[in-house]
């Protein structure tokens, strides 16, 4: 009898998988499970495996050596300045506990600074009117455009000592200072980190509160709640989730960053600038091609992965636990806005616009570098020119590192469409056996840092892959494109999903009743009617693709002739600087910027919506 | 056209059951409805017919064919979802053709078959707009004619008049059943409106939390439901509940000092002398002249009376119990004043009370 029941049970369960797999499935299934087997989950599982093994035991070596390596943790500090005031100027390096401590010192720093900053500028914007609302709105995007390594190098500039321009005019001109102010080190990288992440948090933080219903508030206000209070004991707390989401975005970046050390050691060689954990992976792939990565490396980098993973989850259980916040039940719905006073207006301005210059400088100083004679000329710049634009075209070496790196990000976008539409289907519609190991499997990338990525890579593809396509020594470019694909995959996936959700299955059905199978449904219907979502979300990841760092400039350092514009970008900022080629570096910023302008001005036409394209 | 069979099936979603044993022979040709108030499982039922959801258990046949394992894609047949589910990127035509083109009909035979059942169900001329810019009847017709083009087996209607206003309801029923007739084509239509499934049907399955109640014609059930959901759910009318005193060709009832007597449409054969049971009067069978035949005398106080065109509907009270009566339109009656209602004995519907089992 038992034995009959399991036999019938387990023909019902194969008949229904037969049904459920039809090709397309079992295609979509299998290209999604593969990638991300091959290019995230085998590579991290064999880097994390190989930081515990020591002389071929499982040990934990590698983490106590670190830990207990004062270059690592130091609980002292074993340089730096802080605030010290040494002849007439203020030093603002930052104090060196270490590389690791250091690493998590910036990135709570620049994650508390941009929370408050985040916070400020997105209740401003989405409770105030004003005049210029609207314009403010776009210029406070303005920080998210890409400029790799020089948006550090010209915050490095600005604030030289001698020579930069702050201290030329608010200490020489203006006398307002009383000493000139030295900004470098980890406090620079802090700075620079903080400059270009704030607008992740105000994004999260400003769909939070759009999406709280204006009833909550009046209702709390109509009980005698007003002010700081109201603010304080419910919008606030309405709000959290998306502050979280955008908090744990920031620190995960900063760990990650690469940009912002590269950019003060071209600016100005402060040792202290190298003491971060991204720096520390980034220089070991220096000596890959001499003698592979040390495990100690390894450990290092999945050290940070696991903070960045635990962090990631903690931080994605607490938002869908909270979202009860979005929860509307019918009614009227314009958020509430109101004007503020002149008072008050007058501070908003004051606010937004030292804000605004704050934290443009960078993308101006690039322009500026780009299209001048800066880089050389001192203070200020004297001349304009156009040969560093004209370099794009001109220079062999710099034209060959855009035709890479336009390469390498319309493969990845492909791939990525690809992928993102074969998970997003699966998740959304099918019902096969993994489908939510797929699910939880395609979000992990946004919380894996990409410089551990890139160990992982150059461990398991010269270890598994030595001498075909996919060894990094061989070629790095096959795993270039699959690391941008893998990395941006869980917003073109999610994109992709918010298409599917927005049709109807019984437009499917209707399709499939009428005699159509799934595949020519899925071609005639479906993609058809996620095309905006696709394109969209296509467009957007291919900007990110130019402007990736972390593994274009690990990966992207074993073969010349295979670069891509941002590792071309950091070698300009690291090495030459002195000369002045930074500014053709500048150049190829200035092209990051206006594709990432026209690609968001084109998906904002396709899509009809403004873009928040970071979020847990 | 085909005869549609369905034997033992079950399909649960958790502890729902949404199709409980369900054992159906729909006719070559018929129009059978599957009736029922919202949630009791018709569209599962109906979907399991298509081939859009897999029972748990039992089969379908198509003529003497078991098409239980057959995709959706391969039964061939023409589905009206209850929101039409009309693809808004493609035009009417296209709609309209789709089934046709994944057929691999010539383009030729294709436009000729849109034409024609275009002109069918009246909507010549629109091909090229897109559903977006049609009215909800026309949205209606296109699904109708999408299904319809590809000549299919069976005609599934899923509440496909429950988006419509209530004259637009009423025109497209009758053009539905026109059409029908015309064609020819075995349908299976779900409802949850007693009065359209009485209109259009030849027969009618009323169904409750998945399992079918009762099959038979609009009339059959309508005078002889075989229990007091059906009663209730078809026609309606008030309910007087009380114990069985008497039961042989007539079932005599007592609650408080009325005494009524009626016939059991279930053949008797359940009621027992002491049973709980329940009388249906059905409001039209009242009235205030004494019929002819035997029949019972209820008397009470008039509640209230509205005149509603072509009758005047009475609501009295019968030692609390409420009682509806349809009268002609031209009787007044006073409110407050004390009447007396006669009903035929043998249009006293007597039923057994369920225990309802949850
Ligand atoms: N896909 C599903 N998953 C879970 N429950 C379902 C699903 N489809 C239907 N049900 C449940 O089955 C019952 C019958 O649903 P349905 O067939 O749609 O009823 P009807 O069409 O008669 O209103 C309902 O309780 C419904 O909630
Ligand atoms: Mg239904």
């Amino acid at each position: 009898m038992r034995q009959d029941g399991f036999k019938m049970d387990f023909g019902k369960t194969w008949k229904k998988l037969k049904r459920e797999m039809d090709l397309m499935t079992a295609s979509q299934t299998l290209i999604a499970f593969s990638i991300l087997l091959l290019f995230l989950i085998a590579p991290l599982a064999l880097m994390v495996g190989q930081a515990f093994i020591y002389r071929g035991n499982i040990s934990l070596n590698w983490f106590i050596s670190m830990f207990g390596d004062p270059e690592f943790i130091s609980l002292t500090p074993r340089g730096g300045r802080l605030f010290e005031v040494h002849r007439g100027t203020m030093y603002i390096w930052g104090l060196d506990y270490g590389i690791l401590l250091n690493t998590l010192i910036v990135a709570m720093t620049v994650t508390f600074s941009c929370s408050i900053i985040g916070v400020t500028i997105a209740v401003i914007m989405a409770r105030y009117s004003f005049k210029g609302k609207e314009i403010f709105r776009v210029l406070l995007l303005v920080p998210l455009l890409a400029t790799p390594f020089v948006n550090a190098y010209v915050i490095g500039k600005l604030f030289q000592p001698i020579g930069g321009l702050v201290n030329f005019l608010f200490y020489n001109l203006l006398h307002i200072m009383p000493w000139r102010i030295d900004i470098d080190g980890l406090f620079g990288i802090a700075l620079a980190q903080i400059l270009s992440y704030y607008p992740i948090v105000y994004l999260n933080v400003f769909a939070s509160l759009m999406n709280i219903d204006p009833s909550l508030e009046e209702q709390a206000e109509n009980l005698g709640s007003k002010g700081f209070r109201l603010f304080r004991t419910i919008t606030f707390p309405l709000s959290l989730p998306g502050l979280a989401a955008g908090a744990i975005i920031v620190f995960i970046f900063s760990m990650e960053d690469l940009g912002a050390p590269i950019g003060f050691i071209g600016a100005r060689a402060n040792p202290l600038s190298r003491k971060v954990v991204s720096y520390k992976i980034y220089s070991s792939f220096a000596g890959a091609l001499a003698g592979g990565i040390s495990p100690r490396t390894y450990a290092l980098a999945v050290t940070i992965l696991v903070i960045s993973v635990i962090g990631f989850t903690v931080v994605k259980r607490y938002v869908s636990l909270k979202s009860y916040a979005m929860l509307s039940r019918g009614g009227r719905w314009s958020p509430r806005v109101r004007t503020p006073s002149w008072k008050a207006q007058g501070i908003i301005y004051l606010l937004l616009m030292v804000l605004l210059v704050t934290a443009s400088m960078p993308q101006i100083g690039t322009l500026l570098l780009a299209t001048t004679n800066w880089a050389t000329s001192g203070t200020l710049p004297t001349k304009l020119t156009g040969e560093h634009l004209q370099a794009l075209a001109t220079n062999p070496d710099v034209a060959r590192a855009i035709v890479n790196s336009l390469m390498y990000s319309s493969v990845a976008v492909t791939v990525m469409i690809l992928v993102g539409a074969s998970i997003a289907y699966v998740v959304a519609r099918r019902d096969v056996p993994g489908r939510s190991v797929l699910d939880v499997m395609a979000t992990i990338p946004v919380a894996v840092p990409g410089i551990a990525l890139a160990v992982g890579y150059f461990l398991f593809f010269t270890d598994y892959f030595r001498g075909t396509l996919l060894d990094p020594i061989i070629d790095p470019a096959l795993l270039l494109i699959f690391a941008y694909s893998v990395r941006r995959l869980p917003f073109t996936s999610r994109a992709i999903f918010a298409g599917l959700q927005q049709i109807d299955v019984s437009l499917e059905e209707a399709s499939l009743n009428l005699g159509a199978r799934r595949s020519t449904t899925f071609l005639r219907i479906v993609l058809p009617l996620i095309a905006s979502n696709i394109i969209g979300g296509g467009i957007l990841s291919f900007v990110y693709s130019m402007s990736e760092v972390s593994t274009s400039a690990t990966l992207g350092a074993l073969r010349e002739d295979r670069m891509p514009i941002t590792f071309f970008i950091s070698q300009i900022v690291y090495g030459v600087a002195a000369v002045g080629a930074v500014s053709v570096g500048a150049a190829l910023c200035v092209l990051l910027m206006s594709i990432q302008i026209l690609a968001m001005v084109l998906s904002n036409l396709i899509l009809k919506q403004r873009v928040a394209f970071l979020g847990v | 056209m085909v005869k549609v069979v369905l034997k033992g099936i079950t399909k649960r979603f958790g502890n729902v059951v949404a199709a409980g044993n369900i054992n159906l022979e729909i006719q070559d040709g018929e129009f059978f409805t599957l009736l029922g108030p919202s949630g009791c499982g018709k569209t599962t039922t109906m979907r399991i017919i298509a081939g859009l959801e897999q029972p748990d258990e039992g089969h379908v046949f198509f003529n003497d064919e078991d098409v239980t394992d057959l995709p959706t894609y391969k039964r061939n047949t023409g589905m009206v979802f209850q929101n039409y589910a009309l693809w808004p990127h493609m035009s009417v035509f296209d709609n309209i053709a789709y089934g046709l083109k994944v057929r691999k009909v010539p383009k030729k035979e294709i436009e000729e078959r849109v034409q024609k059942v275009l002109e069918l169900v009246n909507l010549s001329g629109l091909e090229t707009r897109f559903p977006t810019q049609l009215s909800g009847g026309q949205q209606q017709r296109v699904a109708l004619a999408r299904a319809l083009v590809i000549e299919p087996n069976v005609l599934l209607l899923d509440e496909p008049l429950s988006n419509l206003d209530a004259n637009l309801r009423v025109k497209m029923r009758e053009e539905i059943k026109e059409l029908q007739k015309r064609l020819r084509i075995t349908t299976i239509y779900v409802t949850h409106d007693q009065e359209e499934a009485m209109v259009i049907s030849d027969r009618i399955a009323i169904q409750k939390n998945g399992r079918i109640q009762q099959v038979g014609t609009p009339i059959d059930i309508y005078n002889k439901p075989k229990s007091l959901f059906v009663a209730t759910f078809i026609g309606g009318g008030s309910l007087i509940e009380g114990i069985a005193e008497k039961v042989e060709d007539l079932i005599r009832v007592r609650t408080g000092n009325i005494i009524i007597e009626g016939v059991s449409s279930t053949d008797g054969k359940k009621i027992r002398k002491g049973d709980r049971i329940a009388c249906v009067l059905r409001p039209e069978s009242l009235s205030l002249e004494k019929p002819e035949e035997p029949s019972n005398r209820l008397e009470g106080v008039v509640e209230w009376a509205s005149f509603v065109g072509p009758m005047t509907e009475i609501r009295m009270n019968l030692e609390n119990n409420r009682l509806l009566i349809n009268a002609p339109s031209d009787i007044q009656v006073p409110i407050g004043k004390r009447i007396a209602v006669y009903i035929r004995k043998s249009d006293t519907i007597i039923l057994p009370v369920e225990e309802e089992k949850l």
